[in-house]
């Protein structure tokens, strides 16, 4: 079953079939030949049980929360804030880029966004301050990646809806990891300056004045994130209501920069349902396809394969890891994820491995899927914003950090306390 | 002529769209309350997560459709795209009837739900005792439009192919453009 199911998968999503409807084509082949007893009648139910749910709801609160960042011009003002206090490093403007993506990640919790946003605001620095083209679209392109593991990531949401994991425990693992990314894609920036100071434009110094000004622009995001981590983390608000908070806040900041009205709040409405729907037709297949692989007894069959194939849990998670390479060549974030959580997960816990620590390290994967070439949507997306140069470049110029993230999904394995420790330490 | 239709379907879905996501707004605006008057150590209302569940399904629901037209459902471009005009668009429309044939079918499995509140009188098991079918209607109400209108649009969608307008179907059926899809 596994493997008729995987290779139907791969046959469906080749003939272009949206990847929510192909979820649901397979729960019915599961259902026709694997099932003992009709189970797309219990479809309307499962359907309505697994959208009437207070959890999904930060869905569209998160995505709303950075339409209205984004759409009224919070961005490019923290843009120039971190300008003027990171420009001073090897790199100059690069590190802006990347703590840039950091900062909107965290509040955000969607990379195409986080991308779009940084390559819009700072691609017309770049030639201005004769940056190496490579590097610095392959920096935005990397560091928008960061938006789903950084918490509040909307990825995680799913994951932990979708495995039945602690959302809260999830947003707690991935805040070392997301965070170390972000500094060893900085260091590595700083190092490649130092060896050839060619790829870095002119760095620049501000006034401690200028700097200290730009914590004005800096503040409210810096205080927006803290409120919706914080309050999750001390166990004041669920996800939902820290999310409904975030909403709040982000219209307040957006007034308070002048940036709300009536049509930007339309766009950003507009951008909320259709990516919140977008999301849910790919969820509600994949709970449908739980549901099937469940009944028919996916769990027995998982034991006998991983029997039959002798690899042992180690083994199994580097397979693991090799096969969302290779398939994050060809498929985005959240589909891969979603479309493969339903067979993956359960092999993977059959070994004995902790589902947090997991849904951490499927997200560096996944996030290493976004700039990997052929398809790769954040290199599309930092093309897009770029006035000339080849989409060639952005991928060359992602390439290390892509190799960044692959040394921390094998540290991961090595040492999963670095997920683990903080969910922990805090219990 | 199709194109006029199709025009419509998308006037009205953007309208949908609005209204649904006044409502997400509105859902935020009442689980803001309930903290708040929790924060200020005053009794809460009781069943928010009640109504933002019923909230997101509806928004789930209602949002489908718009989110087809805007050609937002995520699909897999990698073979498709390397096709000719008239590969693309006879991969565009298989797909759209796949999709067409599968979300009728789930509307119509989602009417027994509402049938079973309806008979039964139900109610939720929570303090607030929502009948379900309050819900449920709206809800199967969602499904149906969302079925209805990716019917209409596999058939205006055909008729623009049998008229010799392949070319044109890309703009209303193509694989996602490259606008602000999520990650």
């Amino acid at each position: 079953m596994i493997g008729t199911v995987g290779m139907g998968l791969l046959a469906l999503l080749a003939l272009s079939i949206p990847v929510g409807i192909v979820l649901f084509l397979l729960g019915f082949g599961v259902d026709a030949f694997f099932s003992s007893f009709p189970l797309s009648r219990g479809l309307g139910n499962m359907v309505w049980s697994s959208s009437n749910q207070a959890t999904l709801i930060a869905i569209p609160f998160f995505v709303l929360l950075g339409e209205v960042l984004v759409r009224s011009g919070v961005a490019g003002r923290t843009y120039a804030a971190l300008d003027r206090w990171v420009s001073w490093l090897p790199g100059g403007l690069v590190h802006a880029n990347i703590a840039t993506a950091t900062m909107f990640s965290a509040t955000s919790g969607s990379s195409v966004a986080t991308a779009a946003t940084v390559a819009t605001v700072a691609m017309p620095q770049a030639e201005k301050l004769g940056y190496d083209p490579k590097l610095f679209s392959g920096a935005i392109a990397a560091g928008g990646t960061l938006g789903i593991m950084i918490p509040p990531s909307i990825n995680l949401i799913v994951y932990g809806f979708l495995t039945q994991t602690s959302i809260p425990q999830l947003f707690l693992a991935g805040l070392i990891p997301g965070l170390a990314l972000a500094l060893a894609f900085m260091a590595a920036t700083t190092a490649m300056c130092l060896v050839r100071p060619g790829l870095g434009g002119v760095r620049r110094t501000f006034p401690l004045s200028a700097m200290l000004r730009a914590l004005v622009d800096l503040g409210p995001i810096l205080v927006l994130f803290a409120l919706i981590v914080g309050s999750i983390y001390k166990g004041w608000a669920t996800p939902t209501e820290a999310a409904a908070v975030g909403v709040a806040g982000a219209l307040l900041i957006a007034a308070a920069f002048g940036g709300l009205g009536l049509e930007m709040l339309r766009l950003s409405l507009l951008g909320t349902v259709k990516i919140t729907s977008m999301i849910m037709l790919i969820v509600l297949g994949a709970s449908f396809l739980n549901f099937t692989l469940a009944s028919a007894g996916l769990g027995r069959e998982i034991n006998a394969f991983m029997d039959g194939l002798g690899l042992g849990p180690l083994g199994t998670i580097l397979v693991v890891v090799l096969l969302y390479i290779v398939l994050g060549f060809f498929i985005e974030t959240l589909s891969l994820m979603v479309v493969t959580i339903p067979i993956i997960v359960p092999i993977v816990l059959a070994q004995g491995y902790d589902p947090i620590w997991f849904g951490i390290l499927m997200i560096v994967l996944i996030e290493m899927a976004l700039i990997t070439p052929p398809v790769g949507l954040n290199l599309y997306v930092v093309q897009g914003a770029r006035r000339d140069g080849t989409l060639g470049e952005v991928m060359l110029g992602a390439l290390p950090y892509a190799a960044i993230m692959l040394a921390m999904a094998l540290a991961l394995i090595a040492a999963p306390e670095i997920a683990l420790w903080l969910p922990a330490a805090l219990e | 002529m199709e194109r006029t239709w199709i025009d419509r379907l998308r006037r009205a879905n953007a309208w949908l769209a609005i209204g649904t996501g006044a409502m997400l707004l509105a859902c935020a605006a009442f689980v803001l309350l309930d903290v708040a008057l929790r924060g200020l150590g005053l009794h809460s209302f009781g069943g928010t997560e009640e109504i933002a569940g019923y909230a997101m399904a509806l928004a789930t629901a209602w949002g489908m459709a718009y989110t087809l037209l805007e050609l937002g459902h995520v699909r897999i471009d990698l073979l498709r795209a390397r096709g000719g005009a008239g590969i693309r668009a006879a991969a565009d429309v298989a797909s759209m009837a796949t999709l067409s044939a599968v979300v009728t079918f789930i509307a119509i499995q989602c009417w027994p739900v509402l049938e079973r509140s309806l008979v039964n009188g139900s109610r939720a098991n929570t303090p607030l005792e929502t009948p379900l079918a309050w819900v449920q209607a709206p809800w199967l109400a969602g499904w149906a439009w969302f079925a209805l209108v990716s019917c209409a649009l596999t058939a205006l969608s055909l008729s623009m192919i049998l008229r010799g307008h392949a070319g044109e179907t890309e703009a209303v059926i193509g694989a996602f453009a490259e606008q602000d899809t999520l990650q």
